[in-house]
């Protein structure tokens, strides 16, 4: 049977949410005191006076607030006590006035208020919905599913509202099937209505294919208002999730060719100033994210408290390492291979098996696991279907930082200066007294040295493994062969390119696919311009 | 050690190594089915697969030497060619085992195929396969070979396009709907040939083959050198330039040697397969490529034999130590590569025929 005052009442709710700002003044109080005597009256509107309790949720008042569950709580554990004279109170040690919250006696012939079995439920779901304001993001995801389980007794208003200001996209994506099923299954149109409306205002693409699904319903084909506000719903979810999709596919390139603009970085000055294939690229990678993890190690044994400033620790320490075994490298093995290529790349290659073994035997051939700072920690939902993770926003960040700082050093510094002479003019620049081997030296270490930045970054967005290297060798090769050895320019737009491409067809045929096409795409470039997009020198 | 004397005892080794090979080959069925197994030269039916597998891996370093040693190319991708004899003897391995079993392999049965591909159908003879399998190896090399050539890319840049392209090739033979059984790879071979596959005869008569093979393509590969076409590709190697000057087609010659080294890879392969019973994409891995590079380096690039013997010994070592003390492996080859290729230009046996030979070896 309707119960038309519900209805009334609900929507006069409803009506008051939408038009007037939630601007509650203190509940006085005297409208305390009406709302207490709904629950005690025998023929009092025990729903209404509940959801004016659940109303004084999303009032500003803190007081209030408390004020309200600490009552919905009491009725729930049977504790609130009807006494004469519309004297209410809450039943404990001490008996607390209802109205005020203060010490007070309760006579012993009043009886509490025991709510009936569908008040019970009515009250977990009012309890749940006063629980998604909550502070705490396991409050908020439990009083969602809570809210979805009694999907047919929630407050759309209230539920709503809770999206809006939901910053976890999962928690909202729980909320707003809650209340597609709720107010979609209902057979009241209004209801239909408000409740597309509200699906409508939290695009994603479960929400979508529950209002198509719900589309297709012989109820709803029938009634052409409903059908015109769905489709009209759905094409405005359309637009927003392919806008969330575009930037998705974009960011996400983006953040491969941060990485791959890392990892290229210092095989691109080598390669370019020297002409040395350099296999072990990929083991100075692994060596800097080993060297990130010692870092963090020691600093959770003796700086707890400055832990999460370990990657910042780490950038410096990594470098050096990596720089330092670069230079050894180079004064060990690569210097008596001057103007043998195919011998370096051997050499480098003996080099990186032995580097990789011996992180093997050091650390195991575990993953090895990191504790993300907590600033790096989660994301936020820029778009509908666009999602950014903070560790990606900092290695994409830390990538144009650490490319800034290397086109300032080779541009700018007396180093950088002589580098770009050796590789452009190499026996010239010798007779003008430029002392080759030196510059050589100090390059193979600078290489070595962003290959080391680069397995810091990696150790946030990728698995660390001793044999993590190997597979960044052959991606940075090819980005340097694309872009032109020894041309920062290069390396920056072959990596752009390479980053969002990737991006683009792995949505279609799979990250593997993706990956082999490009290949095949740089193998053919090269075939038509060998010496790559941008050459400092045709080499060919 | 006169200079002449080098020169003497490097050309016996060099010719005597076709009867010690012939020798090596009638040694396997002697030393299985005649000496007794108390006896210390007895081989047991491990050991003989395994000198096949070596075999097989000396034929591949062979085909290295030949685009490398002599035409200049370094290839970091013959493991394609090496991979496209293995998966196709593959097939046809299958092909016989479901003829037998008239069960699936499994990855065939997981895609929803009731049978096999057509294409896979044609696969059902041996002498078929030894022919389609050559056929298509040439096809791949001459479209690479031809497109490369004439862009006229060589050194570093086609080494680094090489391992690319086997890296790309690994990565699709990852990939389960590929059809070529994903990362499980392709196994359960039963017959070859209408012989059982795990019988003794055919895995003895498998490595014997191998070791033939390996002496007719070593005999074949040291007329070649000494021909006027080996002189031409060792002239190319030398100085590209200066040859296509002279009026001689450098991509033509190149594209021959590298055609045929291709063909070779791929009979070791098809060969190799057997004898390991399992194909796998690990075989078209970038690092297997780059280690037969290292098998021809140590031994000694532009002599055919060191290529040979390079490949021996490495793997020889190899299967040795990974058994007996697998930690320390990688170090001893990363040591023993490095101070070859370092101090021994041109490998072991290179540097002992330099020290032979009166005049300067060439440019690499």
């Amino acid at each position: 049977m309707i119960n038309f005052r519900q209805i009334f009442l609900t929507i006069a709710c409803l009506v008051l949410v939408w038009v007037t700002p939630a601007r509650a003044a203190p509940a006085a109080a005297a409208s305390r005191a009406a709302l207490l005597t709904s629950f005690c009256a025998t023929d009092g509107d025990k729903a209404a006076a509940l959801g004016q309790l659940v109303e004084v949720v999303v009032s500003p008042n803190a007081q209030d607030r408390a004020w309200a569950g600490r009552i919905v709580d009491a009725i729930r554990n049977g504790a609130l006590v009807c006494g004469t004279g519309g004297h209410v109170t809450i039943q404990g040690s001490p008996a607390l006035d209802a109205v005020s919250l203060q010490p007070s006696v309760a006579a012993t012939a009043d009886s509490p208020y025991v709510p009936s079995i569908v008040m019970m439920r009515k009250l977990a779901v009012a309890s749940a919905e006063m629980d998604l304001f909550a502070p705490q993001q396991d409050t908020r995801s439990a009083a969602a599913r809570q809210v979805d389980k009694f999907f047919a007794l929630l407050d759309p208003a209230i539920v709503a509202r809770a999206i809006k200001q939901e910053r976890d996209p999962d928690t909202a994506t729980v909320l707003t099937l809650a209340l597609a099923k709720r107010g979609l299954n209902s057979n009241v149109q209004a209801d239909r209505l408000a409740a597309i409306k509200a699906v409508a205002e939290v695009p994603s693409e479960t929400a979508r294919t529950a209002l198509a699904n719900f589309a297709t319903q012989d109820s709803v084909r029938s009634d052409p208002v409903v059908l015109a506000a769905v489709h009209r719903a759905i094409l405005r979810m359309d637009t927003w999730l392919s806008f969330g999709k575009v930037f998705s596919i974009l960011f996400s390139g983006l953040s491969y060719a941060g990485v791959l603009l890392l990892t290229a970085l210092g095989l691109s000055i080598v390669f370019g100033l020297m002409g040395v294939i350099n296999l072990a690229h990929g083991e100075f990678i692994m060596i800097g994210a080993y060297s990130t993890y010692l870092v963090e190690r020691l600093m959770q044994a003796h700086l707890p408290g400055l832990f999460d400033a370990y990657i910042f620790v780490a950038i410096p320490v990594a470098f050096v390492i990596c720089a330092v075994c670069g230079m050894l490298l180079e004064f060990f093995v690569i210097r008596f291979l001057y103007r043998r290529p195919l011998e370096t790349l051997l050499a480098t290659w003996a080099i990186s098996i032995a580097l990789i073994k011996l992180i093997q035997v050091l650390f195991g051939s575990q993953n090895v696991e990191f504790i993300t700072p907590g600033f790096l920690n989660g994301g936020m939902q820029v778009a509908p279907g666009f999602f950014v993770t903070f560790n990606r926003i900092f290695a994409i960040v830390l990538a144009l930082l650490i490319f800034a700082a290397t086109f300032a050093l080779i541009r700018f510094t007396k180093l950088g200066l002589l580098m770009r002479a050796t590789t452009q003019l190499r026996d010239t620049a010798r007779c003008l007294g430029v002392p080759a081997e030196r510059v050589d030296r100090i390059a193979f270490g600078l290489g070595a040295g962003l290959a080391g930045l680069a397995g810091v970054v990696l150790t946030q967005i990728a698995s660390v493994n001793p044999s993590m290297g190997t597979g960044f060798v052959v991606d940075s090769f090819m980005v340097v062969v694309l872009g032109g050895a020894g041309s920062l320019a290069g390396t920056v737009v072959s990596s752009l390119a390479l980053g969002e491409i990737n991006q683009f067809i792995e949505p279609f045929y799979g990250a593997v696919a993706a990956k082999v096409v490009v290949l095949l795409m740089i193998v053919l470039i090269i075939q038509k311009r060998p010496q790559g997009l941008f050459a400092l020198k045709t080499r060919v | 050690m006169s200079s002449s004397a080098t020169r003497w005892l490097g050309q016996t080794v060099e010719i005597g190594m076709v009867p010690v090979l012939v020798l090596v080959a009638l040694y396997l069925p002697f030393a299985y089915f005649v000496i007794p197994e108390s006896n210390a030269l007895h081989l047991s039916l491990f050991g003989i697969n395994l000198i096949g597998q070596i075999m097989c891996f000396a034929l591949l370093a062979l085909a290295l030497d030949l685009v490398w040693g002599y035409a200049g190319i370094l290839s970091l991708g013959h493991g394609i060619f090496f991979g496209i004899g293995g998966y196709l003897m593959a097939i046809y391995l299958l092909n016989g085992a479901y003829a037998e079993t008239h069960v699936l392999p499994d990855f065939l049965q997981y895609m929803g195929a009731s049978d096999f591909p057509a294409a896979w159908k044609i696969f059902s003879r041996l002498d078929v396969t030894i022919l389609l399998t050559m056929v298509v190896t040439t096809l791949v090399a001459g479209v690479f070979g031809f497109v490369t050539f004439r862009s006229r890319i060589n050194g570093v840049y086609l080494s680094i396009i090489t391992q690319a392209l086997t890296y790309a090739l690994m990565l699709l033979l990852f990939i389960n709907d590929v059809g070529f059984g994903g990362n499980n790879g392709m196994t359960g071979f039963t017959s070859l040939a209408g012989y059982k596959l795990a019988g003794v005869t055919t895995q003895i008569g498998l490595a014997v083959c191998s070791c033939l093979l390996l002496v007719a393509a070593y005999v074949g590969a040291r007329y070649l050198a000494r021909s006027s076409f080996g002189r031409a590709l060792i002239a190319v190697r030398d100085d590209e330039a200066r040859m296509r000057f002279l009026g001689y087609r450098t991509h033509t010659l190149k594209l021959f040697a590298w055609c045929l080294s291709a063909v070779l890879a791929a009979l070791a392969g098809m060969l190799y397969v057997p004898q390991v019973g399992i194909v796998n994409p690990t075989i078209v891995s970038p690092e297997l490529s780059v280690e037969i590079a290292v098998w021809v380096a140590i031994g000694g690039r532009g002599t055919l034999i060191g290529a040979i013997v390079g490949a021996i010994v490495v793997n020889g070592l190899k299967f040795w130590l990974t058994a007996q003390l697998p930690a320390v492996w990688p170090f001893i080859l990363a040591g023993v590569t490095l101070v070859i290729v370092v101090y021994f230009s041109n490998g072991v046996w290179g540097s002992f025929k330099a020290a032979g030979s009166e005049s300067k070896g060439g440019r690499q």
